[in-house]
């Protein structure tokens, strides 16, 4: 087990860059995700901890161990990759046995070890397969098996349920998680799915166009997303921005938020931190808002998405587009002005320019 | 109709309507057939025919009239007491076992250096396949050339050695079969290296990523990922070249005719020596025979091999 300093790291490929000054620290034993749009610099990332690619500046340390020049194989590190990378030309057992043979573990230990390692991911009656032709399910294990077998002090996982259908995702993420428990190793997971992101993962790091842009636990990432991009990507929908303008009215604070009318009145910390006048976003999550008789944003409903067990509801004139998430026997149909109450506590503010968040609420 | 009637009569319409188009199917195909015929069967048939006499296009009588020259099997049993049949095959075997290893060896050297990017890649890659485009008899007359006794290579020789240095390559028996062989390794390395580099770029980079975050050296991950993976392809590369080399006649016949003596006659020029200088045909019609039934059986059982690979 050994934890990862990221200090100032940077990647250029020619005149592009896919990553510039990151800086994490990853501590022993803890689950990491990296999560981000394609080419946000995740894999990027992952790939330079891994030793796959070098970093064109910047310093990775695993411990106190600095990694500059250490080759791939000799980094002491899990990988599993996004399609697995299964030997199909082996059997499962050949699979697990690869890496304790190539270096050169005796053969007893070697048969011990692999069948250790097989019984405890159920492999054991799939040992003389072929590994060709497996179901998926049994191909991750393996890659994971195969990884774990060599007792890597870091874990490294790329992506590795995109390639399965939804319901097994479900199955797989609670699988991964417990087998994260038992071996108690540092893991990098790098995803683009929040879900993966947010129910594994004991911190998320979120990334943008090479930019790590916050980290934190999953929950206070969600709360208080450090800037729009954030707010937006986190959640189901995201979360609602609105551009708007604050404005001192009879003592206290609101945001004019143009056609959609003048918000609630913001709280204390957020009338402190913002100035009257400046242009802002005015953000809140689709389900911190309800339908009122009282006062409100008055909104047209533009469309009715009924999900099952929800109901998003988009609304706006142009320029804005709201969602809200409601009980799914919510009685609006499209067509319908409805106005929406927002709970004051759970707004946040962004500055329009920076897109930075104006204060952390708690 | 409902869909029961339907259902129920399908079979039998069905039945009818395979044997039908089954007709069909072989009358269209006919023409194309009796081409096939004609263009394998028959020479073969021919050959067969022919290879039981003694005919000869001096004798003056057309080839399907050569029964009266029927000999049974005396073409054949010729050739088992043909000594210089026999050294001729050998000597193509030797070719073979000489020229396919060192071609695969270079090939597969060339295309582990090549399978990486480095500067000016595309370019060397570019000239290294110029020889494999020579038209093989211009090649073989480079090759003649360049082996003189006042050629290029004993000037570069003598120019290492420090005194005028000159082999007459082509006329030693020895040294002549060294000449050919390299003419041939020349010109079909090139081959090898780019059938090798096709397969050796298909192996999976994460794979091979993969045996190296193990712990695998280059090495291993050659022996264990590498190589497996291209089984199937250094299998139909070294039967393409074992195919091709055993035919080889161009440059060796323009670099030395098979000669001195017979010290580079392989089993072609054998044959085209018999046929033209000696015109016994309905001999030569038996040792291609012969020849080519060794060649389908080797050719067989490498594609039995390579389908049973494949299927895998």
């Amino acid at each position: 087990m050994t934890s990862i300093h990221l200090e100032n790291l940077g990647k250029t490929f020619g005149s592009f860059t896919a990553l510039k000054n990151m800086n994490l620290e990853i501590a022993d034993g803890e689950f990491v995700a990296l999560l981000g749009p394609s080419g946000c610099g995740k894999s990027t990332t992952m790939n330079m901890i891994s030793g796959m690619i070098e970093p064109s500046e910047g310093e990775i340390r695993f411990g106190d161990r600095d990694m500059r020049g250490v080759p791939m194989s000799r980094r002491g590190v899990g990988f599993v990759f996004q399609n697995y990378a299964i030997f199909t030309h082996m059997t499962v057992y050949e699979n697990l046995a690869y890496g304790l043979r190539a270096t050169g573990v005796a053969k007893a230990e070697r048969e011990r070890r692999v069948n250790d390692m097989a019984e405890f991911l159920h492999l054991t009656p799939l040992l003389k397969r072929p590994a060709a032709g497996l179901s998926v399910n049994i191909l991750q294990r393996l890659a994971i098996g195969r990884s774990a077998i060599m007792e890597p002090a870091i874990f490294l996982l790329d992506e590795p349920l995109s390639n399965v259908d939804a319901a097994f995702r479900a199955v797989m993420r609670t699988e991964l998680k417990h087998l994260q428990r038992e071996f108690r190793q540092t893991m990098v997971y790098v995803t683009h799915d929040q879900l993966e992101a947010m129910t594994m993962a004991d911190r998320i790091a979120v990334m943008d166009h090479g930019k790590l842009l916050q980290v934190g636990t999953p929950i206070d990432v969600y709360n208080n997303p450090s800037n729009v991009f954030v707010a937006g990507f986190l959640g189901s929908p995201g979360m609602n921005l609105i551009k708007g303008r604050s404005v001192m009215a009879d003592g206290v604070m609101r945001v004019d938020l143009g056609e959609a009318g003048l918000s609630a009145p913001l709280g204390d910390a957020l009338s402190r931190s913002a100035r009257e006048g400046k242009a802002v976003v005015y953000g809140f999550r689709p389900e911190h808002c309800e339908l009122t008789d009282g006062d409100g944003l008055r909104l047209p409903v533009n469309f009715v998405e009924r999900i099952g067990a929800r109901t998003i509801l988009h609304m706006g004139r142009d320029g804005h587009s709201i969602k809200g998430v409601f009980d799914n026997r919510v009685p609006v149909r499209q067509g319908d002005i409805v106005t929406l109450a927002i709970d004051p506590s759970n707004i946040r503010l962004f500055d329009a320019d920076t897109g930075n968040a104006i204060a952390e609420a708690h | 109709m409902t869909m029961a009637a339907l259902d129920a009569n399908t079979p039998v319409m069905e039945h009818e309507d395979t044997r039908d188009s089954r007709r069909l199917g072989l009358w269209l195909t006919f023409p194309a057939q009796i081409l096939v015929l004609f263009i394998a069967v028959f020479p073969i048939l021919m050959q067969v025919y022919i290879s039981l006499t003694d005919w000869s296009p001096l004798d003056g009588i057309g080839w399907w009239q050569a029964h009266e020259l029927w000999n049974s099997f005396a073409n054949y049993s010729d050739l088992m007491a043909d000594d210089r049949f026999w050294s001729a095959l050998w000597r193509t075997v030797l070719v073979m076992a000489i020229c396919v290893p060192c071609e695969f060896l270079l090939g597969l050297g060339l295309a582990i250096l090549f399978v990486d990017d480095f500067p000016g890649r595309r370019f060397l890659y570019s000239v290294l396949l110029i020889p494999m485009m020579v038209v093989p008899a211009v090649a073989g007359y480079m090759f003649f050339m360049l082996f003189q006794s006042g050629g290029p290579v004993n000037d570069i020789l003598s120019f290492f050695y420090g005194a005028p240095v000159t082999i007459a390559w082509l006329s030693d028996p020895d040294l002549a079969f060294f000449a050919v062989i390299v003419s041939d390794i020349w010109q079909w390395t090139p081959l090898m290296f780019l059938i090798l580099l096709a397969g050796m770029v298909g192996v999976p980079e994460d794979q091979l990523r993969a045996a190296t975050l193990l712990g695998a050296s280059w090495a291993t991950r050659f022996r264990t990922i590498v190589l497996p993976r291209m089984k199937t392809i250094i299998i139909i590369a070294l039967a393409i070249r074992v195919i091709e080399n055993f035919k080889v006649f161009d440059n060796f016949y323009i670099m030395t005719g098979g000669g001195p003596g017979v010290a580079t006659e392989t089993i072609s020029i054998y044959i085209y020596k018999v046929t033209q200088q000696e015109l016994i045909w309905g001999y030569v019609a038996a040792v291609a025979l012969v020849i080519l039934i060794a060649l389908s059986v080797v050719s067989a059982l490498a594609i039995k091999r390579m389908s049973r690979e494949v299927s895998q």
